[in-house]
């Protein structure tokens, strides 16, 4: 019976008017957005490739100067435009991309000046987590708002329980039916944007990207599902299909407009953390407070002679310093994230929000993307010291006072560049996607599951007359 | 007759349901845009005291001219609260030096202590009005005639003696006088929050800039309600319509824009930063080797020793205790090198604006792109209106170049790089000569250099060197030792009061556009409704 039923929705479906333009407006679309990325992509190579070949060009430099002028000048790695920003961009462009280190210490991070535009208004990629958040979503509601309204006002809604039809039964086809719709225009939209994508993009496609393809497609399902559900509660909840789109359509703002806007409100009001103002502060009070108990001649520079007895009490000043400020900035770099992460929980309400940060996940990008680098370049930071002290303990004329700031009191020697290890972003591995992905999926299937069952409960009380 | 129509109208729609859903959409989402606005905009005027009262502090606490650098911290436009434009992504700090003209502004942006927070987005009372009122116009006027043609009224109306136009009018005329009291509302409401929230001053002219956002509003909301009339007189039945109104909603709204910005960032470059980044030091190199030729032909040395000094980018130097040739040697470099950095500073100007100029015209192409629909226009309008557009942060950022000039003029009246109080604070009365100098800081146990120097060659560890002339505390030779200058006469930036109708003329010719745009939209539907089949 279910199958009847749903062959008849599905039908139904396909040969309305919205059907059709929504099919037209997705494709479109999507066609547009991977044009867009496959330029943007370029140019965006073309420029890190530049930056990367200056950093190895300053780097090579340096470690032909000495093996310790290479260890404690600042470094900046860049992480590369993403192959697979067209599934999600995460909004990269306007997330830190660089990590400052030494082989002292990880200081930081920084969004590389020029990859956003500051004159031009914050905009959304056109990635297929965009369109899908913003337009599907809309799309699921447009088939839904009327199912059981719009049936009732042409009287086939009493027509169709005459039948030995379970209310059940036919809720849970319209719904199946309106996700299979707005999947299969999903479908036709990607795979026109893959077409393009791998035609004229500028890398090719890696094997993962498969593993990625069917990630996206179950989690807009979801997403186009949860929608359905909205839209068949807000069906059930009127009398008339007037009342419901307006209901629908309340919800789409609520939740593609309203809530995801005021994440930053949220995360000042909510989640404040110090102001960089009062890290600032700490940071020079810490260091008047070495400087004050450092011992006289602390300060005195002879870079002539290696072994002069006051390089080894700066270097001892120094490294105090380095790691006074590390501790103030490591904590205020933690209470980023976590307020970060506590104001995408706090927007989690809406299935827009879950579904862009499942996207995330998916495509393995933004935020997910710079915490793993950012772990993974404290790792390799610990093994590029360990480098840089084998070096020195091997050289006799080197006095071994580590100093993280200055390059007179340890090794002089050059050091060979090809043996340096170099920090290499890891992809992303399934684990490393699951993990959030699984939180996100938990709470977006139970909210489909509560609010179709909402509509469930109405539905079955529902007058059909 | 008209009248009866129209109040028949209006009545209908008022006892509608989605008048009062519409109603409470605007009630719950107005207040919402304004209040996080507000509260945005206190941060950044609290965000703007702090800046300001550093930069005072730091511009006052200053001993040699040298270190004058004022910084320009401009104040926050309270109209950002209707429409923030590009206000809360551009920097607000514009710190003036010699060595390069400003060209983009920095400080703190929406993002605040938190550069994640950037990735996440924040709507303003136009983006909400720009989603709203086009929502409430189509679903007011996309069944105007398709609805009463299903339910038999429209044949009913016409058998009397009115004429189609009349009844054109009337519904027009109706839905006019149901959606104005929602568009006042919105607006007075807003203007209350503003009126009753404590600490924001709204000036006169600021308030005829709310009326002037209040008229491209209606003609907004006037495209809308005609783009729902011509989908109405074209659509067979009244669900065709809606639907079709509701794809036209989000593609104009949400879909044009965010195609425009995408395609301008793809298909209008910008100049890479590193790049630039990379020009500029190139130059500020060849400005050293200038300089280094300079010293060399006026037989200036390239090193320098001091007895106290203190040195910074920007040509920052600031020396005491030192002798009198000492001193000389100093002032001599000052009165070279400065005047050679103001000319590079010319010079790296041209492809700092050329990068400048590649990201202004990205932005505009995003810009003229989303004209293809009435909300990019009405965007761009409202962010004229607010002052918060990409034209009124470029006159700003003239303006603080202006200030530059003004600024490095009053430096130059002064003749102050061929002056000792561009390096020192000591009176050039009180330099001393080496001997002289020796003899104090040793207590009178050398007379002069060369018996120090006799003496300082037979000690084995050369802090010794040190330690003996530090002997003796002599007074001026610590920048402790001296007041601030006073530099009370320095220019000072005024930023440009908010008029009426400054920098209004680009957005008069978008409003035109829309209302040709309404106009065309209306004779098509005008022409559509005659031709109609009522039946």
């Amino acid at each position: 019976m279910f199958r009847t039923v749903l062959k008849r929705e599905i039908l139904h479906n396909l040969y309305s008017l919205r059907f059709l333009i929504s099919l037209g407006l997705l494709v479109t679309v999507f066609a547009a957005g991977a044009v867009s990325f496959v330029r943007s992509q370029a140019a965006a190579l073309e420029k890190y490739r530049a930056t990367r070949g200056e950093f190895f060009q300053t780097m090579r430099a340096r470690a032909s100067q000495g093996a310790t002028e290479l260890a404690v000048r600042r470094q900046t790695f860049t992480l590369k435009p993403r192959a697979n920003g067209f599934l999600g961009d995460a909004k990269e462009r306007y997330l830190p991309n660089a990590i400052v280190y030494s082989a002292w210490n990880v200081f930081g991070f920084e969004n590389r000046s020029g990859s956003a535009n500051p004159f031009l208004r914050k905009f959304d990629e056109l990635s297929w987590t965009y369109i899908t958040a913003l337009i599907v979503s809309f799309i699921a509601l447009l088939f839904t708002f009327d199912a059981v309204s719009g049936e009732k006002e042409t009287k086939t809604l009493a027509l169709s329980l005459a039948n030995a039809v379970s209310r059940g039964t036919l809720l849970a086809a319209k719904l199946a039916s309106a996700v299979l719709a707005v999947m299969a225009m999903v479908l036709a939209g990607a795979l026109t944007s893959l077409v393009i994508v791998v035609a004229l993009g500028p890398e090719g496609v890696s094997a993962a990207l498969a593993g990625e393809v069917l990630g996206y497609l179950a989690a807009a399902s979801l997403l186009a599902a949860t929608f359905a559900a909205f839209g068949l509660l807000a069906s059930v909840a009127s009398r008339g299909s007037n009342v419901s789109l307006l209901l629908a359509l309340s919800f789409w703002l609520a939740f593609a407009v309203v809530i995801p806007n005021s994440s930053t409100y949220l995360a000042k009001n909510l989640f404040p953390i110090d102001s960089s103002e009062t890290v600032e502060k700490n940071v020079a009070a810490a260091f008047d407070d070495l400087n004050k108990n450092a011992p006289p001649g602390s300060w005195m520079m002879n870079s002539g002679n290696p072994f002069l007895p006051q390089h080894e009490l700066r270097a001892d000043l120094q490294m105090k310093r380095m790691l006074a400020e590390k501790g103030i900035r490591d904590a205020s770099v933690r209470s980023m994230f976590r307020q970060f992460e506590r104001t995408r929980f706090a927007t989690a309400l809406s299935p827009v929000s879950l579904f862009e940060d499942l996207g995330e996940a998916v495509s393995g990008g933004g935020y997910l993307r710079f915490r793993k680098a950012w772990a993974d370049m404290h790792v390799y930071q610990k093994q590029f010291l360990a480098f840089f002290k084998a070096l020195d303990a091997a050289d006799k004329a080197s006095p071994h006072w580590f100093n993280p700031h200055e390059n007179v009191s340890t090794t002089r020697l050059p050091v060979a560049f090809e043996k340096v290890p170099q920090f290499e972003e890891r992809p992303m591995s399934f684990a490393d996607r699951a993990g959030p992905a699984a939180k996100y999926l938990l709470i977006n299937v139970f909210v489909l599951a509560a609010v179709y069952f909402l509509a469930f409960v109405l539905f079955v009380r529902y007058d059909v007359r | 007759m008209i009248g009866t129509l129209v109040k028949k109208e209006f009545l209908t729609n008022l006892v509608a349901p989605r008048f009062i859903i519409v109603f409470v959409l605007c009630l719950v989402l107005i207040p919402f845009s304004v209040l996080i606005n507000i509260s945005g905009y206190r941060e950044r005027v609290a965000q703007y005291r702090i800046d300001r009262d550093a930069a005072e502090k730091a511009a006052a606490e200053v001993r040699v001219f040298s270190a004058v650098r004022p910084e320009i911290v401009l104040p926050p436009e309270p109209l950002s609260i209707f429409g923030k434009g590009i206000s809360d992504q551009v920097g607000h700090r514009v710190p003036i030096r010699l060595g390069e003209k400003p060209l983009l502004a920095e400080g703190k942006t929406a993002a605040g202590d938190n550069p994640f927070l950037a990735s996440f987005f924040a709507v303003d009372f136009v983006d909400i009005a720009a989603i709203v009122f086009s929502l409430l116009a189509l679903l007011f006027s996309y069944d105007a005639f398709s609805r009463e043609k299903e339910d038999g009224t429209l044949k009913l109306q016409l058998a009397n003696t009115l004429g189609r136009s009349t009844v054109l009018a009337g519904k027009l005329l109706g839905i006019l006088a149901t959606l104005l009291p929602v568009l006042v509302f919105s607006f007075a409401l807003s203007g209350l929050l503003i009126l009753f929230a404590r600490d924001l001053a709204f000036a006169a002219g600021d308030w005829g800039r709310i009326v002037l956002l209040f008229a491209a509003s209606l003609v907004y909301l006037a495209v809308f309600v005609f783009i729902g009339l011509v989908v109405s007189t074209r659509a067979k039945s009244s669900v065709t319509s809606l639907v079709v109104c509701l794809f036209l909603w989000v593609l104009l709204v949400f879909i044009v824009p965010a195609v425009a910005a995408n395609f301008a960032e793809s298909f209008v470059g910008v100049q890479s930063r590193d790049n630039l980044d990379r020009v500029l030091r190139d130059i500020d190199k060849q400005r050293e080797e200038t300089v280094s030729a300079a010293f060399r032909a006026q037989g200036i040395p390239e090193g320098w020793n001091c007895w106290w000094c203190s040195s910074g980018e920007d040509g920052y130097m600031e020396t005491y205790g030192n002798p009198r040739d000492g001193f000389e040697t100093f002032r001599r470099r000052a009165a070279i090198s400065e005047p050679i950095r103001l000319d590079y500073a010319d010079r790296k100007w041209a492809p700092a604006k050329a990068y400048a100029d590649s990201l202004a015209r990205q932005a505009r192409a995003a810009d003229r792109l989303s004209f293809a629909s009435p909300t990019g226009l009405f965007r761009a309008v409202a962010a004229a209106v607010c002052r918060t557009d990409l034209a009124a942060h470029e006159r700003l950022m003239d303006r603080t170049r202006r200030y530059r000039e003004t600024f490095v003029g009053w430096l130059r009246g002064k003749d102050i790089f061929a002056s000792y109080r561009w390096i020192t604070s000591a009176d050039p009365a009180t330099f001393k000569t080496t001997d002289e100098l020796i003899e104090r800081r040793t207590g009178g146990e050398f007379k002069s250099e060369r018996d120090f120097d006799a003496w300082a060659a037979k000690q084995p560890d050369f802090r010794t060197r040190w330690l003996k002339l530090s002997q003796v505390k002599v007074p001026g030779e610590n920048p402790d030792d001296y007041p601030y200058l006073d530099v009370s006469d320095r220019p000072r930036f005024e930023a440009p009061p908010g008029s009426l109708l400054s920098g209004l003329e680009p957005s008069v010719v978008w409003l035109g556009l829309m209302l040709v745009e309404a106009v065309i939209l209306f004779a098509v539907g005008y022409v559509g409704f005659i031709r109609y089949d009522v039946r």
